[in-house]
């Protein structure tokens, strides 16, 4: 039976002046969580507040998130010290699918780079070929450009400013790449909406597989309220769409099924 | 020493329900807790046709709970009876089906559809206080006589056990349960989501798609307490408590206000394993404090002169 766990903050790394990365023991969350999944996490107001997982250590037994201040929830969670307790509902929903996957372009943005991290730690444990492009704004934002540079071989960035990497955003690289490198290729996203959705009909213009993981504002997160709905492609004739849970059918879905 | 209750002709093995909307038809939450330790599950808000329920945000935090503007997203009643009702039968829990129609001509079509499936349901709630549809539910359930008069048809049409669920948006909460009563209901169901608003100052627009939405959770429960001890002094048939209830303690003030059951709900969407953890409170506490029949609890309030 799942659990709602008790968990303890280990260790909390600023990063710039409105991220964090929050490692907690968790060896529940620790041993089964797969990428693009994510944890419901407590903070000092009512509901829980949902973050992609960011990387999980199966010996240390912790799992990590990448934070953002975006409110006042967000805000206390990285004001947390470390030792401070929390309470998590996790793992949940579906996460990116591998199966048949020969190579990975990965593309992130915004706090969407977090659960690309996972993505890459896997596809690194697991051999699968890999190539990452993260879009950040400027140069002073781009968190975790460290962590990916040494780990990934293939890692290419851009930002809006100019100053660090390809100056655009994703679509920039994406424009350059040749079409004989891209065969064979599945795409994973995440990242703000207007980002998937060009990357996404991006992938469609060359064939190529495309899974998005969307966001929407969660309750429960573990589908029984219905609040966190996307708009599905209906298979039924007739029906244009049908809402789908983000947090349970999702968050990831296939780029194709996705009306944006 | 025992947690049953009962309301009306219904025996429950404990007061805890989990309330409409907050459980689907229990599958998800089935991976938290055995649903056969609870008194009943409410299903999810069914309509005649499938609903797709509202577009966009539909949730907004609040302090102490939560406004939602689903909108009735269900697969509808025949969707329900081909693929959920069984479900929810052998999950050992108590059925309770949540019916809310546009019209009075759709509460008639799909309690039709439902009476014949008796033996498997321990009762048919009215929902008359869904918010965030624009007909049928709240506004019928705004008015006694309507109420009144549409309870007293669909009891013609089944011997199911029916609660009418009431909307606290009204001037008199008093009012609309003696109409329930009048039409022949077995039990009301008290309270509904409070209909509210949360803006956002940076945009100024509402920040619900659908502009308001129902209020929820731990910020509503002195008002539902007050509107349950309100109808429990106005009629005399069992009401179940619902509001905001989050703790044992919080269902023994239902019980003692005058309810014979509860419905808890939105506490569930942030700790999942509450409700069984509840029931094994509630027979903690009958024992620590020689407490033979938790149902004797009901109604007990003495109000200070």
């Amino acid at each position: 039976m799942k659990q709602e766990y008790s968990i303890q903050l280990i260790r909390k790394e600023l990063l710039g002046e409105t991220c964090a990365v929050l490692t907690f023991a968790c060896p529940e969350i620790a041993d089964t969580a797969k990428p693009g999944q994510f944890v419901n996490l407590s903070c000092a107001y009512f509901l829980k507040r949902p973050f992609g997982i960011m990387s999980v250590d199966r010996e240390a037994k912790t799992f990590s998130v990448g934070v953002r201040k975006v409110g006042k929830g967000t805000e206390k969670i990285i004001a947390a010290k470390e030792g401070e307790q929390f309470t998590v509902l996790g793992p949940l929903g579906n996460g990116f699918c591998f199966d048949g996957v020969k190579k990975l372009l990965l593309v992130g943005g915004g706090t969407g780079i977090f659960p690309i991290f996972f993505t890459a730690q896997y596809a690194r444990e697991n051999g699968i070929p890999c190539e990452v492009v993260n879009g950040y704004r400027c140069k002073q934002d781009s968190f975790l450009y460290d962590q990916f540079a040494c780990s990934c071989e293939n890692f290419h960035v851009t930002t809006d400013a100019g100053d660090l990497g390809i100056k655009g955003n994703v679509m920039a690289y994406l424009e350059s790449m040749n079409e004989s490198e891209l065969e064979g290729t599945t795409v994973m996203v995440v990242g703000p909406g207007i980002m998937m959705r060009k990357v996404s009909e991006w992938a469609t213009v060359h064939g190529l597989t495309c899974f998005v993981s969307l966001e929407q504002r969660m309750a429960c997160g573990i589908g029984a309220c219905l609040v966190c709905v996307c708009k599905i492609k209906a298979e039924q004739e007739g029906k244009e769409f049908v809402h789908k849970r983000c947090c349970k059918d999702g968050p990831v879905f296939r780029a194709e099924e996705v009306i944006w | 020493m025992s947690i049953s209750v009962k309301v009306g002709q219904v025996n429950l093995k404990n007061p805890i329900i989990l309330a409409s909307g907050t459980c689907g038809f229990g599958r998800e939450l089935a991976e938290y807790m055995d649903l056969s330790k609870l008194g009943a599950l409410s299903s999810k808000g069914l309509t005649l046709l499938p609903r797709d329920g509202n577009q966009g945000v539909r949730v907004a935090e609040t302090p102490s709970g939560m406004l939602n503007c689903v909108g009735l997203q269900n697969p509808g009643v025949d969707a329900f009876l081909a693929t959920e009702l069984d479900y929810m039968v052998e999950s050992g829990a108590g059925v309770v089906v949540n019916v809310a129609g546009h019209s009075n001509e759709d509460y008639i079509s799909m309690v039709e559809k439902l009476d014949p499936y008796k033996d498997k349901i321990d009762a048919l709630e009215l929902n008359f206080s869904c918010p965030n549809v624009k007909e049928g539910c709240m506004v019928i359930g705004s008015s006694p006589k309507a109420i009144e008069a549409l309870v007293s048809d669909l009891r013609k049409r089944t011997d199911l056990p029916l609660w009418v669920k009431l909307t606290p948006n009204v001037t008199s909460i008093a009012e609309t349960a003696k109409g329930a009563e009048a039409g022949g209901a077995d039990a009301i169901v008290a309270i509904n989501t409070m209909l509210g608003m949360a803006i956002d100052i940076r945009t100024r627009r509402p920040l619900l798609h659908n502009n308001t939405g129902g209020l929820s959770g731990p910020c509503v429960k002195p008002v539902a307490l007050r509107m349950v001890h309100d109808i429990y002094d106005a009629v005399n048939i069992p009401v179940v408590g619902c509001g905001g209830v989050s703790t044992y303690e919080d269902v023994l003030e239902f019980m003692i206000a005058g309810a014979s059951a509860v419905e808890l709900g939105t506490i569930t969407l942030v700790h999942p394993t509450r409700p069984v953890e509840i029931v094994s409170d509630l027979e903690k506490y009958c024992e620590m404090n020689n407490i033979e029949e938790l149902s004797s609890l009901t109604g007990t309030l003495e109000l200070w002169r």
